[in-house]
């Protein structure tokens, strides 16, 4: 190569070298106050109870499990306990909620929607203080959850666990496989 | 008495005389060239045994010594690339020339070993600095920096599987261990114990760690060592060069392939360049009952450095990209402690599949990209004046294991968590050449960085600045060699964090952490002719709380934990005491002991929380951070033998006991005693395959039994025995090198799981792997 051409190549070069050298750039600045959150996140759990309350003959109420923060630090800020009539039926709806967002996304309307991946859990302890028994089905004629009966016999307390569990194509009426998007442990008593 | 003081006078002045009266003006000089195409070859030590005087050739490959009397000397010239020094001996009666001829393509087998090959500017002298190069570093390449840096003894890795694997020093990582690129601080967001460095080795000839408080030089928290990650030397001969490197490996049936071609043209021999690219794919890993789940990997790295270098003036610029993409074992991404504990029970991981190239969720996304611009200008015969600038991005997104329920949010395919972190530094310092027997820097550096999120709030948004100055001296007298450095840094945390004030309006709020302090170091060196040598290093180290130990606060998806920060936290203020005696008698053996001692102040770890943390995904363990006075001692073994000039044994060990006062019970999460040992066989007598060497090795972890307590979900795995075999052989294709090597992790396929592995709660570790590697250098 002779020796004037050299300029131009190293110029070449040089401006080369600057363009690959400004690929990224943060749009962004920490001082900028946008909303973060575009991330969904399950905020409240409510159990619809249809049948006989406690109180005044009541033929509905709801039970709420509220943490504002969904999986967050803080701790939740409304964990109603159950109270339930013995030797009674009550046929139970459940919500999720995603209270973050404005206005409020029921986020168990996605899940029906994709109700082949998702099964509820529903485990009393101890075991016999409540039968549940899911009463909806997904696409495949498995369970589903949203909806159920739960039946008390005896009086007692204890609790009872609702679980979501996502199992996208291994939904085998197990909750062995898949993960867990929902776990809350109500405390239930039964007079 | 008259009598014997006339002895003794005469007796003075017949010893003095023999030396005043000689004639001791001699010369010994002479130029190291290329044995192949008589290149001169500058910065290779020249040493004399005798006089304990060593000079470098200087960029024209010349070297000198003089005012040599008259005798015997045995002069050693070293060598690079790990090859053999070349020593002799001259009777100096008179002015001699001579010329050394030395192998700089053909490698023989590197070991490890305590070296000179780190520019001394770039350490301090009285620290123990060891560095990787050669089959060494071969048989490891391909795989991660902090797999590589585990064939140096008392640095471990903390794994999150198989491919995040992170450098532990002595028992430390994260933000106390320095990883230098190029010369430059890495800066992504090594605060997390799943984030592993964003380094592609292959842009590196070699890998050197620094342990010890080497706190002066690069920044005060490098508490428990330095790596540096150094590029080969642009070239200084006229030519066009390069290599290709290709990598497969037998778990996870993939490879890679690496290669760099450089060069310098005859007509403007000021300018050399290099171009550098690697390729790397893993598909799912296996252990050695099942496959795991979701572990395949995707990488694409590039690099191109400049270089114009005038006699006392030259230029630098390098730029680096880094891509990769992880995926993270499924069967680990588990939910609360309900499911902790069924996985922990069952005897294989929960999930199950067949091999797969494909990454799903839950994985990784990392980008890094360097930028580098160096200026330097020789000030006189006196000293050198360095002016470095680097910008650096590191864009880190992380998928979690499924997405949104909502389809408009999921059709984004947004990643959960993303972070972007800007890095600006600048570094200016002047070294004095020794003189008088002192050599020295003074410096100043500066930092500032930005970070901002999107998606799921772990850290907050924090900008982050420091400025430091320092000033190290080091004095050499015959045996001794003494070194004081002083370090003063001013350093700001400012976060941003939105508070609500009322149901839909929010306000930004800064809060600044200011810290300030000044780090000192004292070290002296004793060293008698090549066979002793004793380094000692008092030094001091602090490290401002990072911005996850402060504003942590939420369920850390890749711990599995919910972990809440501490925006009280206080400086860790670290004392270390590092020393090492090294026993060389002859080229044979070599006998190196370096114990240790940290004692660290304030010392930042997680403490559980006494009750589980309730989410509406069930039970959580949740961790406090918190502060303890803690104690790290241990020793670091590492010798060999060579019995026969074909035979050679080897022998690595460490040992850490490290200590949280507060608590009055062992640290977590420290690795355990561990002791490696490998026979090695050089075979030269085949003509055309210049060099074979065969190396089985075994290794023995112990268990790691120094734990509080009920402090864990699970007991710690059971100690080890791992076997390995390294072949590699060396030959030369006409005027060009080639080298085919074969490395055998894990022989026996052996179940086992590492204390450090956090994956070891859900699987065994990887079972064997068999890789092979070609590399051909032109």
């Amino acid at each position: 190569m002779k020796k004037k051409m050299f300029k131009p190549f190293m110029l070449a070069l040089g401006a080369f070298s600057l363009v690959v050298v400004s690929c990224k750039k943060d749009d962004l600045k920490p001082t900028d106050d946008h909303v973060h959150n575009d991330s969904e996140l399950i905020t409240t759990l409510e159990l619809k109870f249809s049948g006989k309350g406690v109180l005044r003959n009541d033929t509905t109420f709801v039970i709420t499990f509220n943490d504002p923060d969904g999986d967050g630090g803080n701790i939740p800020t409304q964990f109603d306990t159950i109270h339930l009539l013995k030797n009674s039926t009550y046929n139970v709806e459940l919500t999720l909620l995603d209270k973050s967002k404005t206005p409020t996304d029921t986020i168990s309307n996605e899940v029906l929607e994709e109700a082949n991946d998702h099964l509820f859990f529903y485990s009393s302890n101890p075991i016999g203080l409540v039968n549940v028994s899911i009463t909806d089905k997904d696409g495949n004629g498995k369970n589903l959850g949203l909806k159920s009966t739960w039946e008390t016999s005896n009086s007692g307390f204890g609790k009872v666990k609702v679980k979501l569990m996502h199992q996208p194509g291994v939904k085998d009426g197990t909750s062995a496989t898949g993960d867990t998007d929902v776990e809350v442990d109500f405390q239930v008593n039964v007079k | 008495m008259k009598n014997l003081y006339v002895l003794v006078l005469v007796l003075f002045l017949f010893i003095s005389g023999n030396t005043i009266g000689q004639n001791c003006t001699h010369n010994f000089s002479g130029i190291v060239s290329d044995i192949h195409n008589a290149a001169p070859i500058s910065a290779i030590e020249i040493y004399i045994k005798e006089l304990n005087k060593k000079v470098e050739t200087d960029s024209l490959g010349r070297f000198q010594f003089s005012s040599l009397c008259p005798g015997k000397y045995t002069i050693v010239c070293s060598n690079r690339d790990g090859y053999k020094p070349i020593v002799k001996l001259f009777d100096v009666q008179e002015n001699i020339v001579y010329n050394f001829k030395i192998e700089v393509h053909l490698k023989e087998l590197a070991e490890v070993k305590i070296t000179t090959l780190i520019k001394p500017k770039d350490k301090l002298s009285t620290l123990n600095a060891t560095s990787l190069f050669g089959d060494e570093l071969e048989k490891n390449r391909a795989t991660n920096l902090g797999d590589i840096v585990k064939s140096i003894p008392g640095v471990n890795s903390l794994n999150t599987g198989n491919s995040v694997s992170k450098p532990v020093i002595h028992g430390m990582h994260s933000n106390r261990v320095l990883i230098l690129n190029n010369g430059i601080r890495q800066e992504g967001q090594q605060w997390g114990s799943e984030h592993a460095p964003e380094i592609d080795p292959f842009i590196a000839d070699k890998i050197s760690v620094v342990k010890g408080a080497n706190s002066i030089m690069y920044g005060s928290d490098a508490i428990a060592g330095v790596i540096l990650v150094d590029t080969k030397p642009l070239p200084d001969s006229a030519s066009l060069g390069g290599e290709i490197n290709m990598v497969g490996n037998s778990n996870g049936r993939g490879g890679t392939i690496a290669s760099f071609l450089e060069g310098k043209f005859k007509r403007l021999p000021a300018f050399s360049w290099r171009i550098q690219g690697t390729l790397k794919q893993n598909g799912t890993i296996a252990a050695p009952d099942y496959l795991l789940i979701n572990t395949g990997l995707k990488e694409y790295n590039f690099s191109y450095e400049l270089g114009w270098k005038k006699k006392n003036y030259g230029a630098e610029i390098f730029y680096s990209q880094f891509n990769t993409t992880l995926g993270i074992f499924g069967a680990s991404h588990i939910g609360n402690l309900t499911d902790l504990q069924h996985a922990f029970e069952s005897k294989v991981p929960l999930e199950s599949t067949s091999f797969t190239y494909a990454i799903n969720r839950p994985y990784q996304h990392v980008e890094h990209e360097l930028f580098k611009a160096k200026f330097y200008i020789n000030t006189g015969k006196v000293g050198k004046l360095n002016l470095v600038y680097a910008r650096q991005y590191n864009w880190r997104y992380e998928y979690d294991k499924h997405g949104p329920l909502n389809n408009l949010l999921a059709s984004k395919n947004n990643p959960d968590l993303e972070f972007h972190l800007t890095t600006h530094t600048l570094d200016l310092n002047w070294s004095h050449a020794r003189r008088n027997g002192f050599k020295g820097t003074v410096g100043l550096q500066g930092m500032q960085q930005a970070n901002t999120y999107r998606g799921r709030k772990l850290v907050p948004s924090f900008e982050n600045g420091s400025i430091g100055v320092f000033v190290v001296e080091n004095w050499q007298y015959k045996r001794w060699e003494l070194e004081a450095g002083l370090r003063y840094d001013v350093k700001q945390l400012s976060v941003y964090q939105s508070e609500k004030i009322v149901s839909n309006q929010s306000v930004l709020v800064k809060t600044s952490h200011p810290f300030e302090q000044a780090t000192a170091s004292l070290g002296a060196n004793y060293t008698i002719d090549t066979t002793w040598k004793c380094m000692l290093n008092l030094g001091t180290a602090w490290r401002a709380p990072s911005v996850n130990e402060l504003y942590s606060d939420g369920l850390h998806h890749g711990a599995a934990a919910v972990e809440y920060g501490n925006s009280a936290l206080k400086v860790e203020q670290a004392y270390v005491a590092t020393f090492t005696g090294l026993y060389t008698p002859n080229e044979d053996l070599h006998i190196e002991v370096s114990p240790y001692y940290n004692f660290i102040q304030g010392f930042i770890y997680r403490q559980p929380t006494p009750t589980p943390v309730l989410t509406i995904r069930g039970a959580f363990p949740g961790f406090n951070y918190a502060q303890t006075d803690a104690i790290l001692r241990g020793i670091d073994l590492y010798t060999s033998y060579h019995f026969t000039h074909w035979m050679e044994w080897k022998v690595k060990g460490s040992l850490l006991r490290a200590w949280n006062q507060a608590a009055n019970n062992w640290l977590i999460q420290m690795p355990a005693d561990r002791i490696e040992t490998e026979f090695g066989f050089h075979l030269d007598h085949n003509q055309r395959l210049k060099h074979i060497y065969i190396g089985p090795s075994i290794q023995y972890v112990a268990k790691q039994h120094r734990v509080p307590e009920g402090s864990d979900f699970v007991d710690p795995p059971s100690a080890y025995w791992l076997t390995n075999l390294n072949i590699a052989t060396h030959f030369r294709m006409g005027k060009n090198h080639a080298e085919i090597g074969m490395h055998i992790t894990n022989l026996g396929n052996t179940r086992y799981r590492d204390y450090m592995d956090r994956f070891r709660y859900f699987t065994d570790a990887m079972g064997r792997n068999i890789s092979f590697r070609l590399k051909y250098r032109f």
